[in-house]
């Protein structure tokens, strides 16, 4: 009997399988939840881009996030909570030739690590910031945090949060950062395009992903099921690349804008710069 | 979606679901996101007591047609799609 000849999608597939720590699966994250899926999205798109796995570094902070770091087969970080950026610079300072990419979430990056966030940006360092926003603290119980939309229930505000929200997009783009997009988890295949084409950048590159957290988030602003989630992303998410300010602004259970909101090239990095310093301190 | 379903002939492809059980936390996007709607809620339990999709076929229009979305929904990395010529 002749063996059967794979096609593309079954190749990737095992690959994926290879790329995770099957023996700590399944992980321990809800049903419903959208990190696997960014996940997946990820291993794929790292699959299809042909790097070696042997000089990937997973960087992830403290949260559902960053339980990333565990279930991936390649070297990772598991670090202290909001300091996932830092830690990353160092690795990158370090061993300039390892593809450095930060996997965390909003409160990890924006809340704790919010400081960190911005001045990484201003530098522009050559990492890739993978930000899950589910609008929430998950982990500790559904607080609110710096990206919940205004108006939204949680745990904290049970009469509506009367904070605006971080606009991440917008935030990264006043920082120079070369590379910003945003999708939800709907979009499993712009997505998993968006990381390929990030990880050919240079220079410090941010994808937002709008998650669901049907657990914490959603039963208490009226999507009580995974699937409802799902359903508001893609009734309520258009994609325009070239969107204000105003656009991205997350508001409660309005439009979720997504594209890639800037992509240049030619900015030179932080350690460009730093090793550029060093010849001619040398000379 | 429903569409496909109901009126088109599905495309030629051909494949198989293969479900990790033990992996399945019963979200069921792949249920409702198959565009064939093969995929059933299966009656029987895991062990960690959610109910895992099943693979209910019923041709001609009702077949899987190895168009690997729900691999992608998948955030539990429990299925595997698999053609067959």
């Amino acid at each position: 009997m002749s063996e059967k000849k794979k096609t593309t999608m079954e190749i990737l597939r095992e690959k994926v399988e290879e790329l995770l720590r099957t023996d700590r699966l399944p992980h321990v994250w809800c049903p419903g939840c959208g990190i696997g899926i960014v996940l997946n999205a990820f291993l794929r798109a790292f699959i299809r881009a042909k790097m070696d796995p042997n000089k990937l570094v997973v960087v992830s902070g403290i949260g559902c996030t960053g339980r990333t770091a565990g279930y991936v087969n390649v070297d990772s970080f598991h670090t202290t909570h909001g300091r996932a950026i830092p830690f990353a610079t160092g690795i990158k300072f370090a061993r300039p030739e390892l593809n450095v990419v930060v996997f965390s979430g909003d409160g990890d990056l924006f809340a704790i690590g919010g400081n960190h966030f911005i001045n990484a940006a201003r530098r522009n360092h050559d990492i890739l910031v993978i930000a899950v926003n589910n609008f929430t603290y998950g982990m500790t119980g559904g607080q609110h945090g710096p990206t919940t939309p205004t108006g939204a229930y949680t745990t904290t505000t049970p009469y509506g949060n009367p904070d605006r929200p971080f606009n991440i997009p917008h935030l990264a783009i006043s920082l120079g950062v070369p590379y910003v997009a945003r999708w939800t988890t709907y979009h499993l295949m712009q997505l998993q395009n968006s990381i390929y084409t990030a990880l050919h950048r240079k220079g410090f590159r941010v994808i937002e992903i709008i998650s669901q957290c049907p657990t914490v988030y959603g039963r208490r602003n009226e999507m009580k099921n995974p699937l409802d989630m799902m359903e508001y992303f893609r009734k309520f998410s258009i994609r325009k690349d070239d969107a204000t300010a105003e656009e991205m602004e997350l508001t409660y259970n309005g439009k979720i804008v997504v594209g890639v909101f800037r992509d240049v090239q030619g900015i030179p990095t932080y350690e460009e710069r730093y090793e550029e310093l060093l010849r001619r301190a040398q000379k | 979606m429903k569409k496909l379903a109901e009126n088109k002939p599905p495309p030629k492809k051909r494949g198989t679901v293969k479900i990790i059980e033990e992996r399945c936390k019963g979200c069921w996007y792949c249920i409702s996101y198959c565009p064939t709607k093969v995929l059933v809620v299966s009656p029987k339990l895991n062990e960690k007591g959610y109910h895992p999709p099943e693979l209910k076929e019923d041709p001609p229009n009702k077949v899987c047609i190895a168009c690997h979305l729900c691999e992608l929904f998948c955030p539990d990395f429990a299925l595997i799609v698999e053609e067959i010529k």
